[in-house]
């Protein structure tokens, strides 16, 4: 699954000229450029002579080296050392037919000048390969610069890139700029759909490679050589730690070993930067969802902190004021006042279930649900359910059936004893004062079921369907029994942590309702635990 | 009152709930000092050597453990932690730095008076020297380790009384199930806490009245468990020497 996408031959013209050796090349394009600089080295001289002629004799003369040098330091900075080896000949032979006698002959009579002439020879030579190679160094070094440059700007545009398909583009960009369509671009994409269309021009064996390298086979590098198409193929896979975002193939033709070296130079260079960012969003990502998270984390501590501190103080003080006087014998005594207090202490009691609820119903929002799991008796977590909802369940008649050698349970015994307590108290909301409530604990083959059971007012197939959702109440009781519809929604949070199930039966309105609470058990039999426990 | 009333501090940063503490210690016979923050405390506590603390840990300037910690590094005074949520993992790490008890907010002043009394009379029982414990029905002789129920003796086997005789010495207080599995196992399967619940199980079959509701040996959600040194809730009155 791959896409294949390359520059577009209108891009050519902005090419730097540092790239300009990959273009095919026109036979007069290379004649023009191989023949035009002597020519013009050769007239600059003519042009010298010219000069030269239009002054006097002796001046002309005394002039002649010096003048000379002109043209073939120009050459030579400007065309290189051929044309400036053509200069300084067809200056010493110009300044010999000229102005050295006899004239207008090429003829040397006096050593003295023919010595000079020489020196004339050997000097612009010399000067001519040290400028033309001044100027081979300059160029090169400007290339360089351009190169330089283009990375950095590459680099420059990475660092604005905050996603792998900015990155993608990027790179595409790089590419088109510096090695115009002979670069090609291959995209893993999820969905197989391919934009722009495959171009033609990669051999298959390339097309097939990158296939290969996309889907995580084989090394993430690798060189072709396409004999029939004279190309060689350099193919680079772009990958983080975690997967392979796409394969560079770029076409470097067959140049001279050094070309093909600086190209790959240039190549691993873009590649080293390109692992980098990727690293870079890679961590960018992690970071960001750290920070997400320790947001979520925060904001749960502050309202925990917030709600323990602002409500549960003044609760507990109001609590602990309350209990307080009950001790007193004065107020035990008198059987209104000491109803005063019951009441107070009722009331904050029932409060305090609305808080603690409201504080689990924000920890399991927040993700803050981290259960402890450890072996427990499940005995003690329906008697701990029942003890700390005492009050709430004082107006019914609780019944608790445990069987006989109950394995152990491996839970967060708190959670699942909230939740139990959850069910419990539901029972008594939705049932008739004075009856009965069962919890009837059961054990089946690697199982536990708590089954609670009312005779209350039962549901119906409708309110069933919505009974694990948040915040439900159905509406048949919204006005008649207080709640918030929170408690059921945190039982079955609450267990579904634990690994257990929470199913809800009722044979309709009026009926009653059965709620099953199933919860992972111990494979160890009681037996087998009292041996080892006894040793 | 003519017998010399223990000192209890009370250590909390919220006035509301010191003005309750104070009322229903002073109610109980208790003498009661005071302190708003862990600087204050500390003074106090070196100071005036009270018979009982009662830590809150949220104060203002230091953290009520490393309270804990300071005062159990030269005193051996009972410690009671308030608190308002604190979790099975921070009351186990708060009873192994040597709290005797904790009590959750919102609490009772009967349940806190039956924690710091059960918590004196293990601080002052090396001065009495009753080998015998009472809870309830139940009694056990620390040192002749015969237990009885009703005035009838009971049976128990060596693991058994090991675990009675641990929740004994503690009788009132919470004992982490980590000092159990170490003074029960001595070592061996400290790390098996199926052996404790399993035994605890034999154990109420044998002490309690009604197994399945246990009123003797109660657990302590995901912290230990508790040997009761009475029965009822009722509000009770401090009457340790």
């Amino acid at each position: 699954m791959f896409t294949m996408t390359s520059a577009r031959p209108t891009k050519l013209a902005s090419r730097p000229s540092g790239a300009a050796a990959l273009d095919e090349i026109s036979p007069w394009r290379v004649l023009w450029q191989k023949a035009v600089p002597p020519l013009l080295s050769i007239s600059s001289i003519g042009l010298v002579t010219a000069a030269l002629l239009a002054l006097n004799q002796t001046l002309a003369t005394s002039l002649v080296p010096i003048a000379y040098l002109v043209p073939v330091m120009f050459a030579a900075t400007r065309w290189g050392v051929w044309p400036a080896m053509a200069a300084s000949i067809t200056g010493m032979v110009a300044a010999d037919f000229f102005f050295f006698a006899p004239l207008y002959s090429f003829r040397v009579d006096d050593p003295q000048e023919a010595v000079d002439l020489l020196l004339f020879l050997i000097v612009s030579l010399v000067s001519s390969n040290l400028a033309s190679r001044l100027r081979k160094e300059t160029e090169t070094l400007r290339q360089r610069e351009s190169e330089m440059h283009a990375l950095y700007d590459f680099s420059r545009s990475l660092a604005s890139c905050f996603a792998v398909a900015d990155l993608i583009a990027a790179i595409r960009q790089h590419f088109e700029r510096a090695f115009g369509h002979a670069a090609t671009f291959f995209v893993t994409t999820t969905n197989g759909h391919f934009e722009p269309p495959e171009p033609q021009f990669a051999p298959p064996s390339v097309k097939a490679s990158a296939a290969a390298m996309n889907s995580g086979e084989g090394p993430l590098s690798r060189t072709i050589i396409d004999e029939r198409r004279r190309e060689l193929w350099l193919l680079r896979a772009i990958s983080s730690e975690t997967s392979i975002h796409g394969v560079i193939a770029v076409n470097i033709g067959l140049g001279s070993e050094l070309t093909i070296e600086r190209r790959s130079r240039r190549i691993e260079a873009i590649l080293d930067e390109t692992a980098l960012t990727l690293q870079r969003l890679d961590i960018g990502k992690a970071m960001e969802s750290a920070r997400l998270r320790l947001q979520a984390q925060m904001l749960r501590d502050a309202f925990h902190g917030t709600l323990s501190h602002e409500l549960c103080t003044p609760l507990a003080a109001i609590q602990g004021s309350a209990s307080v006087l009950e001790t007193i014998p004065a107020i035990r005594a008198d059987v209104r006042i000491h109803a005063l207090v019951e009441a107070i202490s009722e009331e904050t009691a029932h409060l305090d279930g609305y808080i603690s609820n409201l504080l689990s119903a924000t920890r399991v929002t927040a993700g803050g649900l981290n259960p402890r799991l450890e072996w427990a008796d499940p005995r003690d977590i329906v008697n701990g359910a029942i003890k700390r909802r005492a009050r709430r369940l004082s107006a019914h008649r609780i019944e608790t059936h445990f069987a006989d050698d109950l394995p152990l349970l491996h839970v967060d015994s708190g959670l699942v004893e909230e939740a139990c307590g959850q069910i419990l108290e539901n029972a008594a909301k939705y049932s008739p004062s004075g009856s009965t409530i069962t919890a009837d604990v059961r054990y089946e083959p690697h199982r536990v079921i708590v089954v609670v059971s009312d005779q209350g007012v039962g549901i119906t197939a409708d309110e069933r369907q919505q009974l694990g959702h948040r915040s439900f109440r159905s509406a048949r009781h919204q006005s008649s029994i207080p709640g918030t519809g929170l408690g059921f929604w945190i039982a079955s949070t609450f267990i579904q942590a634990n690994g257990g199930t929470i199913a809800v039966h009722s044979r309709g309105p009026g009926q009653g309702t059965t709620v099953s609470i199933s919860l992972p058990a111990s494979e160890t039999s009681t037996s087998e635990l009292t041996a080892f426990a006894n040793e | 009152m003519s017998k010399p009333a223990n000192v209890v501090l009370l250590i909390d940063d919220e006035p509301k709930i010191r003005r309750f503490l104070r009322a229903g210690f002073e109610l109980n016979g208790f003498a009661v000092l005071e302190a708003e923050n862990a600087t204050e405390a500390l003074k106090i506590a070196t100071f005036s050597s009270p018979d009982l603390i009662i830590l809150d840990l949220s104060l203002p300037d230091l953290h009520g453990a490393d309270v804990l910690e300071r005062i159990r590094a030269w005193s051996n005074v009972p410690i009671i932690i308030l608190s308002v949520v604190a979790g099975e993992d921070e009351k186990v790490r708060l009873l192994q730095a040597g709290a005797d008890d904790y009590v959750v907010k919102p609490f009772g002043m009967a349940e806190l008076l039956a924690r710091s009394e059960a918590a004196l009379r293990r601080y002052f029982k090396s001065a009495t020297e009753n080998p015998v414990v009472a809870a309830g029905p139940l009694s056990v002789d620390l040192v002749t380790r015969s237990v009885s129920l009703h005035s009838s003796p009971v049976r128990l086997t060596r693991k058994e009384y090991r675990l009675l005789h641990v929740l004994a010495m503690h009788v009132g207080l919470v004992v982490t199930h980590d000092q159990l599995l170490k003074e029960i196992w001595s070592g061996n399967q400290r790390d098996n806490i199926q052996y404790l619940r399993i035994l605890v199980r034999k154990l109420r079959q044998k002490i309690e009245a009604d197994p399945n509701q246990p009123r003797l040996l109660v657990t302590e959600s995901g912290v230990g468990y508790r040997l009761q040194n009475r029965l009822d809730a009722e509000p009770l009155t401090a009457r340790v020497s």
